[in-house]
């Protein structure tokens, strides 16, 4: 278990270094002067000097890069033009609430998901395996902001149950239970719409390795020792078919912020996803720099977290 | 030789066979067709629309004069959803042409060479598929610029992991058969065995995924057109989105929002099932 967290870790440290090298390059190879791009042009003088030297762009690119680095792994990820105040304040202030998304969402697409894929390869080419075939392709094919308009013009327009967009009702001064309530139902439409679009991922990849372990001598095995089917699916087969599923949980995370991004947007969502929205519309490239850097280390994490719980559920992996 | 050609055609007539077998890789194919004939021939179907309309025509629902309604400029949707195909397949080709230029050599030098080369394409392709890609695709789209090829090149340049990953596999599997020990041992040279021999044994699984990565591109692109980082000049089913979600009208005029969905919806439906009907005719294990 340990050797496994190492590894995961240097990958993990390593993953992470290419998504900040990549961002450096994007961010520097562009046309023009880098400084319009990463300091405000209404500055004070002043504030500009400081940050030109915080971030070295007076030195040649490779000096830039390291000194760079040295400001990430400080936490300095510079300084936002339109709320100028440090970016990463304002991101800690709103990556809780699309964390809370995602990871809420990715219990529920997990939790309905792996049964049906299950279900699915068990009743292979017949009508119940066809159908769910054709949803799941369909539920991924729905272009998610109009997905989220949809919801919103049925459940909030026409039978107004939920509130039709942010993330809590302004001004309502309620503590406690109320405010969890309140929270709570503006989650919904969200949780929902994340959860139609990415269910079929799940399900699919459940569908396809749970396909692979049915053909395997071990539940042939297990059958001819006359074991009842049910346990031969759940417990012989679909246990060994969650293990692939879950290394996969880790990658669709990442997919999944794309997912964030496009919801928070219709719904007005106060995560980092509808910040980035806000940032393009306003050119503000350290606030996006530093939401792209923030999510990729949050990504990361998860499939840390998902290698684990994969190395243990996987009874091979334990005896090493 | 004769002998080999006849079992060729053979297999690929029961591949054929077992496709058609495949409902939904049929109604993909049908779907596909389709959108190659509207964009063929979008200048017979639509005229194409520019500037603004007039004030009388803005935000009508559907009609006979406008099916499809018009947007918050007086325009005809109609006719932006029919040359909307255009740029998708434009976008779509590019970003497959692309991704397959980067992904199928990184995939092909790793499952035939192994050992190192393979941990190291393998290793940066996982990286690529574990990031979030879209805020890299919005950064990158937002410094170089939202012209309709620029966008094209950034997905294409995020979208070759998938190509690698199914290219590399496919790869090893050919690399470890005979007929290529048979190549190796006759002194042909590495680089005519993995693009000529490897490359079309492998190709089967391969095209399968690049009709996947048309679907996918067309959602990554009309994601970054509908976050505002569309071409202004160009009228993609993601920038009528956009349109209709800057407007405010995107609940009171519901035409405005979902044609254009529609038409993403249906574009990528018919690639995925394309994709999943050639996946299961091409896949003998999952074949009785």
């Amino acid at each position: 278990m340990f050797k496994v967290l190492q590894k995961q870790l240097i990958k993990g440290f390593i993953t992470f270094f290419i998504a900040v090298s990549i961002t450096f390059l994007i961010l520097r190879l562009m046309p023009g002067d880098p400084t319009t791009m990463l300091i405000d042009p209404r500055m004070s003088e002043a504030a500009r000097q400081r940050l030109l030297i915080d971030f070295g762009l007076d030195k040649p690119l490779i000096t830039q890069y390291f000194l760079y680095l040295k400001q990430l792994f400080c936490g300095n990820l510079g300084v936002s033009f339109v709320f100028r105040t440090p970016v990463s304040e304002i991101i800690r202030e709103r990556l809780p609430w699309t964390l809370a998304l995602m990871g809420i969402t990715q219990i529920i697409t997990m939790s309905i998901g792996i049964p049906l894929g299950v279900m699915a390869a068990y009743k292979r080419g017949k009508l119940v395996d066809q159908i769910i075939n054709a949803l799941s392709i369909l539920g991924m094919s729905i272009f998610i902001p109009w997905l989220g308009i949809m919801l919103l013009f049925f459940f909030g327009y026409i039978l107004p149950i939920f509130p039709v967009g942010g993330g809590y009702t302004p001004g309502l001064s309620v503590s406690g239970w109320g405010y969890f309530l309140d929270v709570g139902m503006h989650f919904i439409l969200p949780v929902l719409t994340l959860t139609i679009i990415y269910l079929a991922n799940y399900t699919l990849f459940t569908r396809a390795s749970m396909v692979d372990v049915l053909n395997e001598d071990y539940i042939r095995t297990a059958r001819s020792k006359g074991m009842e089917e049910k346990r031969v699916i759940w417990n012989h087969g679909a246990r060994n078919a969650m293990i692939s599923t879950v290394t996969m949980a880790g990658m669709l995370f990442g997919r999944m912020v794309g997912g964030a991004v496009l919801t928070e947007t219709v719904y007005a969502y106060p995560g980092v996803g509808r910040m980035i929205y806000d940032a393009v519309g306003q050119q503000d490239f350290p606030l996006l720099q530093g939401s792209f850097i923030v999510l990729a280390l949050s990504v990361i994490v998860m499939n840390i977290v998902a290698d684990l719980i994969c190395a243990y559920l996987n009874p091979r992996m334990k005896m090493e | 030789m004769n002998k080999f050609r006849s079992y060729q055609q053979g297999k690929w007539l029961r591949i054929g066979q077992s496709f058609f077998e495949h409902r939904l890789g049929v109604i993909g194919l049908i779907g596909v067709i389709v959108v190659f004939l509207i964009a063929i021939f979008a200048p017979f179907i639509a005229t194409p629309v520019s500037g603004y309309g007039e004030v009388k025509d803005i935000l009508n629902s559907p009609s006979l004069e406008h099916i499809f309604g018009t947007d918050a400029l007086g325009l005809d949707l109609f006719s932006q959803v029919i040359w909307g195909t255009r740029i998708s397949l434009q976008v779509g080709f590019l970003v497959v042409l692309i991704a397959a230029l980067v992904g199928i050599p990184i995939g092909l030098f790793s499952g035939y060479y192994g050992g190192w080369v393979s941990t190291l394409g393998m290793g940066l392709t996982n990286v690529f598929l574990t990031l979030p890609l879209l805020p890299l695709m919005i950064i990158a789209a937002a410094v170089l610029g939202s012209n309709i090829n620029n966008v094209a090149l950034i997905i294409g340049l995020f979208s070759w992991p998938q190509i690698a990953r199914i290219t590399r596999a496919a790869a090893a599997e050919v690399t470890g058969m005979q007929y290529i020990e048979a190549a190796k041992s006759l002194g042909i040279r590495a680089n005519r065995i993995i693009f000529h021999h490897v490359l079309v044994n492998a190709s089967a699984p391969i095209l399968v995924n690049l009709t996947i990565v048309v679907a996918t591109a067309i959602i990554s692109e009309s994601a970054l057109s509908f976050l505002g980082l569309g071409d202004p000049l160009t009228w993609s089913w993601g920038k009528i989105l956009h349109n209709a979600h800057r407007s405010g009208a995107f609940i009171s005029s519901w035409w405005f929002s979902l044609f254009p969905s529609l038409a993403i919806t249906f574009f990528v439906v018919s690639f995925n099932f394309l994709g999943m009907g050639m996946r299961e005719a091409l896949n003998p294990r999952l074949r009785e």
